[in-house]
């Protein structure tokens, strides 16, 4: 049985000892290496790689402050941070082989386009690790959908985010403004004070200039996550958040809403697409009102705006989203004449009470500059031809003065540089002088040139905000002020942190008298009839009109025009006295009614703003007509 | 009858003795051993069903089914040290048919991932049959050497293991499964040294084998075979979805245990997932995260123990089958030790090679049952026959 196995035992023994031995020598110096190698790991550099196993699971992640709110000047309180689901994916988490079918899945969920989110994914401004933005403010049955899918859908993370709320929607947003994700360039500016690839960012009004003392200053947590990248715990707080501060506008918003209603009704009563209407106090700067018709609601970027409304917006020929009354520059028209007098006044090139002689038409050469009238005016003084608006008048001032005197009179009334308000975006006008038309065409000014230029037409621009602007030096006596739509910074408590602050220019260097006068002369375009029964208001209101030719010729020869009023409200009724808290300007953009709708327009506002019990309100002046020359 | 008499008390001090005899020759040292190994892989796997955050006990929980599998081995462990050994020589070719069959068998009906044909579903347990091939092989190796005793010196001998083991080696590398066919050239290198052949042959063999590799690396390796081969020179954490990211993790993990471990379902790596495939090729790397280089010096040292046993049972074989049984079993542990620990420290290639007794998955741990119980089997009975 057992005989097999029987065989010479001491020969085999011998032979193998020494393998045995080889054996064993072997695996043993394997075992070796492999400790060594241990060592090194688990010994020698173990606190390397602990750190790079905290690595891993950890990462570090902003806390939102909380942004600050806007109030209007009665306290009001204008934007609101509401609680909102959005949608994000973290690419690093998403692995390629499954990402076609996250972003169709995803795609289906949100009911968007799969390519917006590829877009979205690819032009991703941080690194592979750093959460894109998909979605805004989804539904919460949306985002309950998501999160149960969570296994299905790597790397994609629901966040809960603050957002604002708008109370008043489009009545504010050319002032408010809004806050969207944050572009890859200002990314790359901003990311050193905090800000994330997946960040909001004041993108317009308030929201834009005011963006670092909303913002606040976000907090630093540690977080622990699983190697999908999903989020465990908090594991500690780094740096706790810190809430922005926030605004109190100088807006009122029931101004505001009259504002608007005195627009909307010219707007409509006219057919006119564009208007624009700024309430301002003359004394201190602040902006009480500013309308810029058509308006936005910015209620829809705080949800994440779709594609297609954004570019509806884009798209639209008004330009929704600009604020009329800062971000464009149209001619100024007659309202211009108010620098050319107080120019000529002080400069002597005009005395006080001279006549001049007004025609139908002055001829240069072979041009005729026409009165707007076409038949002129006989011997005025400078109030008469202020209050006619005398366009000769004016060519032979402007003469006088030069177009260089001209643009600086011009200058010290604010034109051709931005007032400095704080809202983004201001254009900055063109005054035409000797030098920039060198510099723009290579060529000296013509005569012709210099006397368009006293009456705000030819090469001269500016933003309806800077004719308010001068308009308010006029009504206060000569002090530019910069215009503000923000009053007071209140700390998380509700503590002023600044105060409010008039911010003057600069003194115009031109007399009281000269002032006193020309306050005189734009109560006398009211009292004149120039603007019809403006006088019969139950309150004294002085100002001036203009008509402003722009564009094309039409087949009679005839120009496109705008149409401004800007006035203001003397304190006590005493047209002499520089107290007037009240400036108001209305713009119509291509108005080409049969009277200046702009008048009417705020005509329309002071009835509202006094509560008057009258309606002096025009219906035939607001038609649209072929209506050429009044001004 | 004196006869009489004395025939039932010589049976009963037949029977004592040479039971008595088998308990003594029993290797209990060499079963205590595996036993703790097969506990440090239990221990593992309920780490992981800890990280899985499924009921432990669950059916589907690796640990459970680790219970499972360790209760299987226990079974065939104790049915092959019952089972008279020397049945194995008889039927050694059947044997032989039956494993290339099991392997063929896996190329036909195997799935796996990636297109490899390495598992067979078995009432809802995945077993690898090439685990199981490679004890079969030991014993089919062990059997020819055993009956080449007088002509161990001849190159005929060593060329006849090889033809033996070559077409296991092919079918397997055809799944493919580039570890377990390195493991059959292991198992047969070192049975063939310990017998005894001819060490002049041997060497000029391997030196043509190694001339061989830039052939062999041409033209038999598929192109993800040969990345994961060179991943562990330049390992990088940077593609989740690569090799290297596996590798970089694992010494993560590794390297952040320390002296002693972050402590049983502590590991980061392990428990947040950044592990892969913690429970089978990178088991180590879960074992030296959480319990530490004393973790591993632990499993090192119950190898190295264990393997030892296995030598002297070598040793002691008088039968020169149990010598060879003995040594392929060595060589076996020591490559896949070796192989298996070193690619999850970073310095052997990736090659799939489990760790034997500690990774999770049944055809290893039940082979290993079986060969080990084979030994034993040889072990008592060798006894029995020396009495």
């Amino acid at each position: 049985m057992v005989a097999p196995l029987v065989v010479d035992r001491q020969p085999v023994r011998e032979r193998q000892l020494v393998r045995f031995l080889l054996f064993g020598v072997v695996a043993l110096l394997g075992v070796s290496g492999l400790l060594t190698r241990l060592v090194y790991l688990q010994l020698a550099s173990s606190q390397a790689y602990q750190a790079k196993a905290e690595q891993n699971r950890t990462v570090k992640q902003a806390i939102p402050s909380s942004r600050g709110l806007v109030y209007d000047r009665t306290g009001r309180l204008l934007v609101a941070n509401e609680p909102s689901y959005s949608v994000k994916i973290r690419p690093a988490d998403l692995p390629f082989s499954q990402r076609d079918q996250v972003v169709a899945r995803l795609a289906a969920l949100l009911a968007i386009d799969p390519a917006d989110i590829n877009t979205m994914i690819d032009s991703n401004p941080g690194s592979r690790f750093d959460p894109v933005r998909i979605a805004t403010d989804v539904p919460v049955a949306t985002a309950n959908f998501i999160a149960e899918e969570h296994l299905a859908l790597p790397g994609v993370e629901i966040v809960v985010e603050p957002k604002r709320n708008y109370l008043f929607g489009p009545l504010l947003a050319q002032v408010l403004g809004y806050t969207g994700a944050i572009d890859a360039d200002t990314l790359k500016q901003l990311q050193g004070q905090g800000y994330l690839p997946d960040d909001l960012i004041g993108r317009a009004g308030v929201e834009s200039t005011y963006e670092s003392t909303l913002r606040g200053v976000y907090g630093l947590e540690t977080v622990e996550r699983d190697a999908t990248g999903r989020r465990l715990q908090v594991l500690t707080t780094d740096r706790a958040a810190q809430a922005g501060d926030s605004l109190k506008l100088t807006i009122d918003t029931k101004e505001q809403l009259l504002a608007q209603k005195a627009v909307q009704w010219a707007m409509q009563k006219s057919g006119l697409k564009r208007g624009v209407m700024i309430v301002m106090n003359p004394q201190t700067g602040e902006i009480l009102a500013m309308v810029s018709l058509p308006t936005y609601d910015d209620n829809k970027f705080a949800q994440g705006i779709s594609r297609k409304d954004f570019q509806a917006l884009i798209a639209n020929r008004d330009h929704p989203l600009l604020n009329h009354g800062i971000n464009e520059q149209f001619p100024p028209g007659s309202t211009y004449k108010l620098v050319t007098g107080v120019g000529a006044l002080t400069d002597r090139k005009l005395g006080p009470d001279e006549l001049v002689q007004t025609r139908a038409y002055l001829q240069l050469g072979p041009d005729k500059f026409w009165d707007w009238n076409r038949a002129g005016f006989g011997l005025l003084d400078i109030k008469g031809g202020f209050a006619r608006s005398s366009d000769t008048f004016f060519y032979q001032v402007a003469a006088r003065l030069g177009i260089d005197r001209l643009a600086y009179w011009a200058r010290q009334f604010g034109f051709g540089a931005p007032t400095g308000i704080d809202l983004p975006g201001e254009a900055p006008g063109i005054v035409p002088d000797e030098r920039w038309k060198q510099d723009t065409f290579g060529q000296a000014i013509f005569p012709g040139e210099t006397f368009q230029a006293g009456i705000g037409q030819g090469y001269d621009t500016a933003t309806a905000l800077q004719v308010l602007d001068a308009y308010a030096a006029l009504a206060n006596g000569g002090r530019l002020y910069r215009p503000q739509v923000v009053r007071e910074i209140l700390d998380p408590e509700g503590n002023v942190v600044r105060a409010f602050r008039p911010q003057l220019i600069r003194k115009i260097p031109a007399s009281a008298a000269t002032f006193e006068i020309m306050r005189l002369a734009a109560r006398e375009v009211v009292t004149s009839g120039h603007t019809y029964n403006l006088r019969d208001l139950p309150i004294v209101v002085a100002g001036k009109t203009g008509t402003a030719e722009f564009g094309v010729r039409d087949s009679k020869g005839r120009l496109p025009f705008h149409n401004w009023f800007v006035a203001f409200v003397p304190k006590r009724g005493d047209v002499s006295k520089p107290d007037s808290e009240l400036a108001v300007l209305g713009f119509n953009y291509d108005a080409n009614t049969v009277g200046n709708s702009a008048t009417e327009m705020v005509k329309y506002y002071l009835q509202l703003h006094f509560n008057l019990k009258v309606d002096l309100r025009l219906d035939f002046l607001m038609a649209r007509g072929n209506f050429y020359g009044g001004n | 009858m004196g006869v009489l008499r004395a025939e039932p008390v010589r049976v009963r001090e037949w029977t004592a003795r040479s039971v008595g005899a088998a308990w003594r020759a029993f290797d209990w040292q060499m079963t205590i051993f595996a036993v703790l190994l097969v506990g440090i892989g239990l221990a593992m796997a309920y780490s992981n069903s800890v990280a899985a955050g499924t009921p432990i006990l669950g059916l589907r929980s690796t640990f459970t089914r680790g219970l499972i599998w360790a209760a299987v081995g226990s079974v065939v462990y104790v049915g092959a040290v019952a089972f008279d050994y020397r049945w194995l020589k008889t039927f050694a070719w059947p044997l032989y048919l039956v494993n290339l069959g099991l392997l063929v068998a896996s190329m036909l009906i195997g799935n796996g991932q990636g297109g490899s044909a390495r598992w067979v579903s078995i009432l809802g347990f995945q077993f690898q049959f090439s685990e199981l091939a490679k004890i079969l092989m030991i014993v089919v190796l062990a059997n020819y050497l055993a009956s080449r005793q007088h002509a161990l010196d001849s190159l005929s001998t060593i060329l006849g293991a090889g033809a033996l083991v070559v077409p296991a080696i092919a079918l397997v590398m055809l799944q493919p499964d580039l570890g377990t066919s390195l493991v059959l050239g292991a198992i047969l290198a070192g049975m063939l040294f310990m017998s005894g052949a001819s060490l002049r042959w041997l060497a000029i063999l391997s030196g043509l084998i190694v001339g061989a590799i830039p052939f062999l690396w041409a033209n038999i390796l598929h192109d993800y075979q040969k990345q994961r081969l060179l991943s562990f020179l330049n390992p990088s954490a940077a593609d989740p979805q690569g090799a290297g990211y596996q590798l970089a993790q694992s010494q993560i993990a590794v390297g952040s245990g320390g002296l002693f471990g972050k402590g049983l379902t502590n590991g980061t790596q392990n428990q947040l997932d950044f592990l892969p495939v913690q429970t089978t090729d990178f088991v180590f790397a879960l074992v030296a995260e959480e319990l530490g280089f004393l973790g591993a010096v632990l499993v090192f040292s119950l190898f190295i123990a264990l393997i030892w046993r296995i030598l002297l049972s070598a040793w002691r074989s008088r039968d020169p089958f149990g010598l060879c049984v003995a040594a392929g079993l060595a060589s076996m542990l020591v490559f896949q030790l070796i192989v298996n620990v070193g690619m999850v420290i970073g310095v052997m290639p990736i090659t799939g090679i489990p760790l034997p007794f500690i990774t999770h998955g049944g055809a290893s741990l039940v082979s290993i049952a079986l060969g080990l119980g084979i030994l034993q089997s040889i072990n008592i009975r060798q006894a029995r026959a020396e009495w």
